[in-house]
């Protein structure tokens, strides 16, 4: 594949090879949080050999951000990792360690990563809910975000977010509009001088990928990811 | 004994760079404190192109998150001396 004249999309088998390489990146090199799941879909599992249909899944991510109390609990946390967060910067958080104090709603969010085929594209998508299970709606879930994401999504439009039913769930839930993907992806890898093969586009094109569509909810990875 | 340490004074060199059909700025090297976030690098781009929507990002296919370090930026993705950070104004979405 000539990475000149690559148009930023993938082919299904492609994705996957994609998705797979990302969840180990990121289960290596992200202690911060739980890895991803690949769930399998099989389209026509009638068939002797089915095509394997999936898509990554990352659950039950604590969304919320601590209010003043919980502030002194966390800044006394040793995670234990090298990471290079801000002081103040209480976005990423480890919340297998976190003490929340009882009063304190949590909210959750269910990602997850599916492949469109319309698009050709990774497209990510999400539902959030309360600790009792009651989904929670998007313009709460504005409320929670980080405050430099909350204004991205005021002010971004290539952060469109509809809500449509999940492909193979069949529930409702949000996704972030998949329609400038390719673009985007194509500038990311493409403006270097030294044009990268295209095995190494597809090793890195999920994290790249999550690099820009997670910076909506603050969900961070560390750089020496994609080294 | 010094009460800053030399890293927290150190300035770090950025060149942005148009990407796509972005406008190319007449004044597009800077310097800023290693410890300012990359949020301040975002903040000026919007007021000097007069555009919200706006994709940023760095070599190595990566778009850094507005809180990240600018030192720390440097230190993965610099070389030359540099920090080059691409730009491109929003693109057909929907």
């Amino acid at each position: 594949m000539d990475v000149l004249h690559w148009d930023g999309t993938l082919s299904a088998k492609d994705f996957k090879i994609g998705a797979f390489a990302f969840a180990q990146k990121w289960e290596s090199h992200n202690s911060g949080f739980p890895p991803w799941s690949w769930v399998l879909c099989p389209k026509h599992p009638w068939l002797a050999s089915p095509e394997e249909e999936g898509y990554l899944s990352l659950e039950k991510i604590c969304i919320s951000r601590p209010n003043e109390e919980d502030i002194d609990q966390i800044s006394q946390i040793d995670t234990g990792e090298e990471e290079t967060s801000c002081p103040g910067n209480e976005d990423v958080i480890d919340d297998a360690t976190l003490v929340q104090s009882g009063h304190h709603e949590l909210h959750y969010c269910d990602f997850h990563i599916v492949y469109s085929s319309t698009f050709r594209v990774p497209v990510l998508y999400f539902r959030a809910y309360c600790s009792d299970g009651s989904p929670f709606p998007l313009d709460e879930i504005e409320k929670q975000l980080p405050a430099c994401s909350a204004n991205e999504l005021s002010k971004s439009k290539w952060t469109f977010i509809t809500q449509e039913e999940h492909p193979y769930l069949k529930r409702p839930w949000y996704k972030l509009h998949p329609c400038g993907t390719a673009e985007w992806m194509k500038l990311l890898f493409l403006s270097d001088a030294a044009k990268p093969k295209f095995d190494v586009v597809l090793e890195l094109y999920l994290l790249s990928w999550f690099s820009v569509v997670g910076q909506v909810f603050g969900l961070r990875i560390p750089f020496k990811i994609s080294n | 004994m010094a009460a800053e340490s030399p890293s927290s004074v150190r300035k770090v060199v950025v060149h942005l760079r148009a990407t796509g059909d972005a406008p190319i700025l007449k004044q597009a090297k800077f310097k800023i404190p290693g410890t300012d976030k990359f949020a301040k690098v975002i903040d000026f781009l919007r007021r000097q192109l007069h555009r919200d929507a706006l994709f940023v990002y760095v070599n190595s296919a990566f778009s850094p998150n507005p809180d990240e370090l600018v030192i720390d930026l440097y230190n993965n993705f610099g070389f030359d001396g540099k920090l080059v950070v691409n730009y491109a104004c929003s693109m057909a979405w929907g």
